[in-house]
């Protein structure tokens, strides 16, 4: 500011910049706001530009070979020809070179809010169809994500309060071992074990066809049922990795004066534990947290896929089995976007939170 | 070096643990055509009908037959070297671009650091799996040298991440200062100064690169995209799904690679584990049993 009062003869021009910036230094969380949010506008739009043309960068055009099965199956005349491809082009987005198809998409995509027609469903926009699968990988993954959250900062809690106990050193090292086992391996198991040996669960699928779809008890216990499989093979792995983490952190608070003092005081051990040590976890977990719920919007496509689940993941796999461009790009994007929204949500509400925390200076 | 490696191996329990299933993993996997003379006699067991299909688990093969009569024990053993390849070629080249980018980037610092951080950040941005089950449907016939490029693409990222980090810490270190005051050039800074001190983190950036590619090839090939011509672990579990071996209950098909593959998961981590409590002393006393 001090170069800007040196400077007299602009002051008339740049007298709106002046005000803003000493706005902006009186307001600081809405100048950090402000900033983090331009931040995110750019890495979204950078995603969004990488990934379009990853896709379009791969050789093979999908309207020739959706042609090219056609006439595998004598649907298609040959001799209706290029009026017929030149239309589909233009519906799909396809025309022009490069650059002209991507300010096309961006167009569709931030102006129109559509992510263009689905091969998959043909006449359908593709969010449409995305939209159908939503609903249930969020159920899925969303209620699976919660469970293993709260049962694994409990259990990591306890297990690091009562470090030397031989039973918490044994979970700990469970717990380490099966931390990095993939998901479905866990899925397979319990697929085989549960579902076809035992037969308590259903296999596949998520509902039975028999029951119509709608807000009946009936409807709700079969859906319950077929996700319970899927649900706890996520669970499993997902309460190993949040208890090792939150232990870690319990353990480095253990030597702290204030838990000393608590313990002074006289204080209920277990509330010194929750109201003490664990408000300390919180803030780094509530992140982990966050951003594990940002990842839902990726489906866990093996998981969807072995159960035969109808959400996300699945529906990619299809996407991706007849090339369908506009289906692919927009759960990518849609992943995208849901990875730094719960990042932007999460760096906006953490100082609110926890007024040790500070970006701005 | 040898004193350094004798002095980890006493300090941590787990480190030990992982090294030893590590070890008798690679040899299970190295020693695979020897397997194979002992079980087949001379003959190839695994060539199609080399036995009655599914065998259950007997003396002579101990985890049974498959469908066309192929020796379990011995194709656990292939295909469990064909993913340890995997695993270190992508490890490797991972490792490699994300040293070079996070010692550039920490280094130089600057614009040329703003650049490679945010490029990192739209890399770790960008879902990887998705993108990788797209480009192998289109990639109709990818061999295991292309897979582990694609995964290294992906997963160099995260080791520049973390390393660059270090090396921003190291950056004002007194005896780097030192150096860069007794004229070294910058590349013996890097090699001699820098680059020692970095190399657990460097060592468990590999493992963490080496196991997320197998983790991805094994998840690409349960879903059918992984590269056909080669039978490793992950190909053996989408047999049995596709096979219906589920429900048939011929459970060594898949019951074998997931328990190879878990285990070098677990010794990996293990190792992971092990090498952080000793290189970095805060964590020594939490994570340690």
């Amino acid at each position: 500011m001090a170069q800007i009062a040196a400077q007299p003869a602009s002051s008339v021009a740049v007298a709106p910049r002046v005000r803003l910036r000493q706005w902006l230094t009186a307001h600081p969380f809405l100048a950090y706001a402000a900033r983090r949010v331009g931040l995110y506008l750019l890495t979204l739009w950078g995603a969004f530009t990488v990934t379009f043309f990853f896709f379009r960068l791969i050789p093979g055009d999908p309207i020739e070979a959706f042609i090219t099965s056609l006439q595998q199956n004598y649907v298609y005349n040959v001799s209706a020809g290029n009026a017929v491809v030149d239309h589909y082009k233009q519906v799909f987005g396809l025309q022009g070179n490069l650059f002209q198809q991507y300010v096309h998409y961006m167009y569709q995509v931030f102006v129109t809010h559509n992510l263009g027609p689905a091969l998959l469903d043909f006449p359908e926009p593709s969010q449409v169809i995305i939209m159908r699968a939503l609903p249930w990988t969020i159920g899925l993954l969303g209620f699976a994500g919660i469970i293993s959250f709260v049962i694994g900062l409990l259990l990591g809690a306890l297990v690091g309060w009562r470090r030397s106990a031989h039973s918490s050193e044994w979970l700990t090292n469970i717990a380490l071992a099966f931390s990095h086992v993939p998901y479905y391996f866990v899925a397979l198991m319990l697929i085989f074990l549960l579902a076809y040996r035992l037969d308590w669960f259903p296999a596949s699928a998520a509902y039975d066809p028999s029951i119509s779809p709608g807000l009946t008890p009936a409807f709700l216990i079969t859906v319950v049922q077929h996700a319970a499989l899927p649900a706890i093979s996520i669970v499993v792995i997902g309460v190993c990795n949040w208890l090792i983490s939150t232990r870690m952190l319990i353990v480095t608070t253990l030597g702290e004066d204030y838990l000393t003092f608590a313990d002074a005081k006289g204080l209920n051990p277990r509330h010194v534990l929750t109201q003490y040590a664990l408000r300390n976890c919180y803030l780094p977990q509530v992140t982990a947290f966050g951003i594990s719920l940002g990842f839902i919007f990726n489906g866990n496509v093996l998981v969807e896929q072995l159960f035969n689940y109808p959400g996300i993941g699945n529906l990619f796999v299809q996407a991706i089995g007849i090339l369908d461009y506009d289906t692919i790009q927009g759960i990518v994007a849609l992943a995208i976007f849901g990875v730094l929204t719960a990042n932007l949500v999460i760096d906006l509400i953490l100082p609110m939170l926890d007024p040790r925390v500070k970006y701005w200076r | 070096m040898l004193r350094s490696v004798t002095k980890l191996w006493g300090a941590s329990r787990k480190f030990q643990i992982g090294v030893t299933i590590l070890f008798v993993l690679i040899v299970f996997a190295l020693i695979h055509p020897w397997i194979a003379d002992l079980v087949g006699h001379g003959q190839d067991p695994m060539a199609i009908g080399a036995y009655q299909a599914w065998e259950v688990p007997n003396t002579d093969h101990w985890l049974g037959t498959d469908r066309y009569g192929r020796d379990l024990f011995v194709m656990t053993a292939t295909g469990l070297e064909a993913s340890l390849e995997v695993a270190a070629v992508a490890g490797l080249l991972s490792t490699v671009i994300g040293v070079v980018v996070a010692f550039v980037a920490g280094y130089k610092g600057g614009t040329i650091d703003g650049f490679l951080n945010t490029t990192t950040d739209m890399f770790l941005v960008v879902p990887s799996f998705p993108l990788l089950l797209t480009l192998s449907a289109y990639v109709r016939s990818v061999s295991l040298f292309d897979v582990s490029l694609m995964l290294a693409v992906f997963s160099w990222p995260f080791a520049a991440r973390t390393i660059r980090a270090h090396v921003l810490s190291l950056r004002s270190r007194p005896y780097v200062e030192l150096a860069r005051v007794t004229n070294l050039s910058d590349f013996e800074i890097i090699f001699q100064e820098l680059m020692p001190n970095l190399l657990p983190y460097i060592g468990v950036g590999f493992a963490s690169a080496a196991l997320g590619a197998i983790f991805a090839l094994v998840g690409l090939e349960v879903i059918g995209l992984g590269p056909a011509s080669v039978i490793d672990l992950g190909l053996m579990i989408n047999w049995a799904i596709t096979w219906g071996v589920l429900s048939l209950g011929a459970w060594p098909l898949f019951v074998a690679p997931i328990v190879v593959l878990s285990l070098l998961f677990m010794a990996v981590n293990l190792i992971n584990i092990g090498l952080e409590e000793v290189y970095n002393p805060r964590l020594r006393q939490t994570a340690g049993a």
